[in-house]
């Protein structure tokens, strides 16, 4: 209570002592930040954080599962090995397609792990939308290149494409890749950390 | 359809979404390579294809990228692949069902690591199950076979 009193203070002298910076610049944020909102939604759903992991082993979450564990098999647990184990790559049971049986494989082009830098699975928004945006751990990106990734990668594609049984991500990959450009176009804004 | 294995070419001729453990078992008469799951979660039906494991139940024939080697391909009983030496000298083997699985993912993990650790071994074969917990002779029986191949 005592924290937004202060916040809605500032806010006001902010209003006051500067009203045509802030109404030229708010619509911009504002709706930038609903965009990054919704990028958020589709990010930390169980479908794409499920493999944005930081220890290397992927989750398996959602309805038909009964619950959420982390991938069984001992798989994972490097996360330096994108690709899975000397033995046990990811691409010993992930194939080109998704497995037609509910609990086979799912699979798509050159199944793997994202590296743990993109880590998604239990963050914050805050924290996703400052890594997505930092070039030293997107892979190097900048938004444009992002948005075409999201547009274009076939795995990313997946998401939206998860095989018999499995909730796909929110939106689609064309949408995803819109909402990008909305968010960059308003000059990709993150929400204050809580 | 054109598939070699083990060495050989064979003209099969079926739906492209048979999985290969069918086409293999049905089609071509190599009942090596077992049936547990189905769907990727045993490891039973481990073949190769380019050197690499795959479980030929979850994997359309269709899909099948290159030369496919099976328990029949890497030796025989006369001549013996020195992983499957050192599964009869470890005695691995209780009921023997998931074993051609074993050997085919051992076998592999000793192409790219030829002097596993204990975790390295844990890792690659924990998608192999076992009904009959035959684990610790499993990982005796790699150590062994790294081993032998070292010339050791
Ligand atoms: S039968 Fe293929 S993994 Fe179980
Ligand atoms: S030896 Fe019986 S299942 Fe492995």
């Amino acid at each position: 209570m005592r924290a937004s009193l202060i916040k809605i203070a500032a806010v006001g002298a902010f209003l006051i002592s500067s009203p045509n910076a802030q109404e030229a610049e708010a619509p911009d944020e504002a709706s930038g930040l609903a965009a990054w909102a919704k990028i958020y939604e589709i990010f930390s759903d169980e479908r794409c954080a499920s493999c944005h992991v930081a220890d290397g082993r992927p989750m398996w979450s959602g309805e038909h599962y009964g619950g959420t564990y982390k991938h069984p098999m001992y798989v994972g647990g490097s996360p330096e090995l994108l690709l899975g184990h000397p033995g046990l790559m990811c691409t010993t049971c992930h194939m080109a397609e998704n497995a037609q049986k509910l609990h086979g494989p799912p699979g798509a082009e050159v199944w793997h792990l994202p590296p743990a830098e993109m880590a998604w699975w239990g963050k914050s928004s805050t924290e996703i939308c400052e890594q997505v945006k930092d070039p030293t751990r997107n892979g190097g990106r900048t938004l444009a290149e992002l948005q075409s990734h999201v547009a274009e990668d076939p795995l990313v594609a997946w998401g939206w494409a998860p095989g018999p049984g499995r909730k796909p991500a929110p939106y689609s990959a064309k949408e995803t890749a819109d909402f990008l450009v909305a968010w960059s176009a308003s000059g990709a804004p993150c929400p204050p950390a809580d | 359809m054109q598939l070699t294995i083990n060495g050989k070419n064979h003209e099969v001729d079926v739906d492209p979404e048979t999985p290969l453990l069918w086409v293999l078992r049905d089609e071509v008469g190599l009942t090596g390579t077992k049936f547990g799951c189905g769907i990727a979660m045993c490891g039973a039906c481990t073949v190769h294809v380019n050197g690499q494991p795959r479980r030929s139940c979850s994997l359309p024939v269709k899909l099948v990228d290159g030369d496919i080697t099976t328990i029949e391909g890497i030796g025989t009983p006369d001549a013996m692949n020195a992983v499957q030496e050192a599964w009869v000298e470890n005695q691995v083997a209780q009921c023997g069902f998931c074993q051609s699985g074993q050997i085919m993912t051992a076998a592999a993990l000793l192409s790219m690591n030829p002097e596993p650790s204990d975790d390295d071994i844990d890792r690659a074969m924990s998608g192999n199950i076992c009904r009959c917990g035959t684990y610790p002779r499993i990982r005796a029986a790699v150590h062994a076979a790294a081993a032998k191949m070292r010339g050791a």
